[in-house]
């Protein structure tokens, strides 16, 4: 018995150990080295002194940059919810009423995965810039006189978002949806109920765990989104991501950028563990 | 156990006092080309216990989902009782279903399962509570209200998703092979369980299966039906001793057939020739008047053949197999010409010890003897 469990567990080791090398290497060690920095001082002239200063979480604190974080979320929470309400329906068709067409229809949310995000959100630029295409339209069809800003606004950050990550969203929904027993559907209305209430008594609570891993795949990144608020937004829509990537590359403050870094990183934490426990464990427990 | 198959009500009383809760006429479904169901016309009767019967693939279920709302027929006309359905959804039909697969909520426990149908119609409170514990204890779930389905076994499984269903005191239920995923021995209890059920509650079920014993021990009446078509709608001792046509001979139990020649027709009575010469008395079907000289199949079930010659067709045969059943022994003889006939033999004390190889004459009357149509 003391032989077999150790030949399975150097097993399991030779296994496990490459993912978990890689895992600690590029992931834990930086995630650490960011944690010291955060307690570190900068220079004035950039470089960084280690030690335990807790300053940089004060200034975190500070009502300007709170303002920003809370921005962030709150776009990160708009985007997600916008998402889910675009995307349910879509995977919901393909998964169950896509017949021969289902792979086609994926491919085709998958496209924009096959160009980098930024020269997407450079397409956006083109569009909804001052001459751009929208805009254009929008005069020659006499709805605008001149240039309207559709770009460096809040709403062209949230639309270059969900477009970005709305197959974050459909994705895991289709995997869901795609495995969903539509007996139980009949069921329901053999009961008795309607389309709404087979729907939202049935459909929707058994596709949580799709709706669950969605919303996590796309509000942890929207949160630390920097590329799209940084083309598309203007001083108005800086977020956390922005405000990061300044302290680190413009301001060199990289205490403090350390401090914003791990602020969020525990905030994301802490919502998704809200909401997996509030969401998650009512509506999953059991399936 | 043949007991069981003791009729709630005379076979042959017409049932012109009761009314109809469930009826076909002109029924069509087709899928593109493929006809799943041809022409069906069936008037299934309040308090019934009516089965489709039939092999896979033969239209039953099809049945089912336009009686239930989830499929259109294409052509004909579905009344629930005495109402026409035809565009009604499922969800305002006065039936429900249990379905093949159970289809049971996995994120609601028992209660909620059994719940879901009361609480649509508006059933709340103290009210909603009783008649799920009630439903409950009537298929003996009481205690496991608070279960989730994936820690029920198969068979309680079954009972949720038939608590579910009658909870809601539906005119009709529709059962689609509701035991087909049960081992045997549950199998049997659980026909045992539905037909007294069935008797309790005094609802019309109306049942789907492809085991023709299972419908046997449990209809009032059954529609045997082949690719779509209803071949015959009986009662089972009807069906069993009066099969209309070959499909359903074969279908039900067991069954020696020979084709032959009409030789001669008096009244009722019939006599052919069979390929190798020998004559065979026969009987037809009510009603049925065989051509002199038409080709006809005749049917005699084992257990209506015997050794010796006390009866109207007597001929020698050699028997070729025994097998060992219990409550009797079946014996695979050939007769000269080379066909097959089975017999069965009771096995009172320690009678009829024949072997392999012996010759033997056997013996068949007329009348157990039944000219086939089609
Ligand atoms: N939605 C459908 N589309 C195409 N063919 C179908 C569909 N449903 C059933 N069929 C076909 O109709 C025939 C009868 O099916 P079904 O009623 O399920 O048979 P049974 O329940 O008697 O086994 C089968 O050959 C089946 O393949
Ligand atoms: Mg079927």
């Amino acid at each position: 018995m003391g032989e077999k469990g150790k030949g399975w567990s150097l097993g399991l080791a030779a296994l496990l150990g490459p993912a978990a090398f890689w895992l600690g290497v590029f992931f834990l060690l930086p995630l650490l080295l960011i944690l010291a920095y955060s307690f570190g001082t900068s220079g004035i002239y950039g470089g960084l002194t280690l030690g335990f200063n807790p300053s940089n979480y004060l200034k975190v604190f500070d009502p300007l940059y709170l303002e920003i974080t809370v921005r962030t979320l709150v776009i990160a929470f708009i985007n997600t919810l916008l998402c889910l309400a675009l995307g349910y329906p879509l995977a919901y068709f393909i998964a169950l009423r896509g017949g021969r067409w289902k792979t086609a229809l994926l491919i085709l949310v998958m496209v924009p995965f096959w160009t980098s995000l930024l020269i997407r959100a450079y397409a956006w630029v083109v569009i909804l810039g001052g001459n751009g295409i929208a805009n254009r339209t929008l005069q020659f069809l006499g709805i605008t006189d001149g240039p309207i800003s559709l770009i460096f606004t809040p709403q062209a950050v949230l639309m270059g978002m969900v477009y970005s990550y709305l197959p974050f969203m459909i994705l895991p929904l289709y995997a869901t949806l795609e495995r969903f027993d539509t007996s139980l559907k009949e069921a329901a209305h053999d009961l008795g109920a309607g389309r709404w209430h087979a729907f939202w008594r049935v459909t929707f609570p058994l596709s949580m765990p799709g709706v669950i891993a969605g919303s996590i795949l796309v509000f942890i990144p929207s949160a630390g989104e920097f590329v799209i608020p940084n083309l598309l937004g203007g001083s108005q829509t800086v977020l956390l991501g922005n405000l990061i990537q300044q302290q680190f590359l413009n301001a060199r403050d990289w205490a403090f950028g350390s401090a914003l870094a791990v602020m969020l990183a525990v905030l994301l934490l802490g919502a998704i563990m809200f909401y997996v426990r509030r969401i998650g464990t009512e509506k999953l427990g059991g399936v | 156990m043949e007991d069981r198959r003791i009729q709630e009500r005379p076979p042959d009383a017409p049932p012109v006092d009761r009314k109809v809760a469930v009826a076909l006429s002109g029924i069509t479904k087709r899928f593109g080309d493929f006809v799943a169901v041809d022409d069906l016309n069936l008037d299934i009767y309040e308090g019934e216990f009516f089965s489709l019967l039939g092999p896979s693939g033969c239209g039953k279920t099809t049945t089912l989902r336009m009686i239930a709302g989830f499929e259109e027929p294409g052509e004909g006309e579905i009344s629930v009782a005495g109402q026409p359905v035809q565009g009604v959804p499922p969800y305002r039909r006065p039936v429900n279903t249990v379905f093949q697969s159970y289809a049971i909520f996995p994120h609601l426990n028992v209660f909620d399962n059994v719940a879901f149908g009361l609480r649509r119609a508006g059933v709340k409170g103290e009210e909603l509570r009783q008649r799920v514990t009630r439903a409950c204890k009537m298929v003996q779930l009481q205690g496991f209200e608070k279960r989730k389905p994936r820690m029920l076994s198969g068979g309680q499984q079954q009972r949720v998703a038939l608590a579910r269903a009658l909870v809601n005191r539906p005119k009709v239920l529709l059962l689609d092979e509701p035991l087909g995923a049960l081992d045997l021995k549950l199998r049997k209890e659980m026909q045992l369980e539905l037909k007294n059920l069935q008797h309790e509650v005094g609802i019309t079920f109306i049942y789907v299966t492809h085991d023709q014993e299972e419908a046997l021990t449990m209809s009032d009446r059954i529609a045997v039906m082949n690719e779509g078509v209803v071949q015959q709608v009986a009662d089972p001792a009807t069906l069993y001793e009066r099969p209309r046509n070959r499909f359903v001979a074969n279908f039900i139990g067991q069954t020696n057939l020979f084709s032959g020649t009409v030789e001669s027709v008096n009244g009722e009575k019939v006599t052919l020739v069979v390929p190798d010469g020998a004559k065979v008395e026969a009987v037809a079907q009510d009603g049925a008047e065989p051509e002199p000289g038409s080709e006809v199949h005749v049917a005699v079930r084992p257990e209506k053949v015997r050794f010796g010659a006390a009866g109207d067709n007597v001929c020698t045969a050699e028997v070729r197999q025994i097998v060992y059943l219990g409550v009797s022994t079946q014996y695979i003889t050939w007769l000269p010409d080379g066909r097959k006939l089975a017999l069965y033999q009771q096995n009172i004390q320690d009678a009829g010890g024949y072997d392999v190889g012996d010759e033997v004459t056997v013996s068949w009357d007329a009348r157990n003897c039944l000219v086939l149509g089609g």
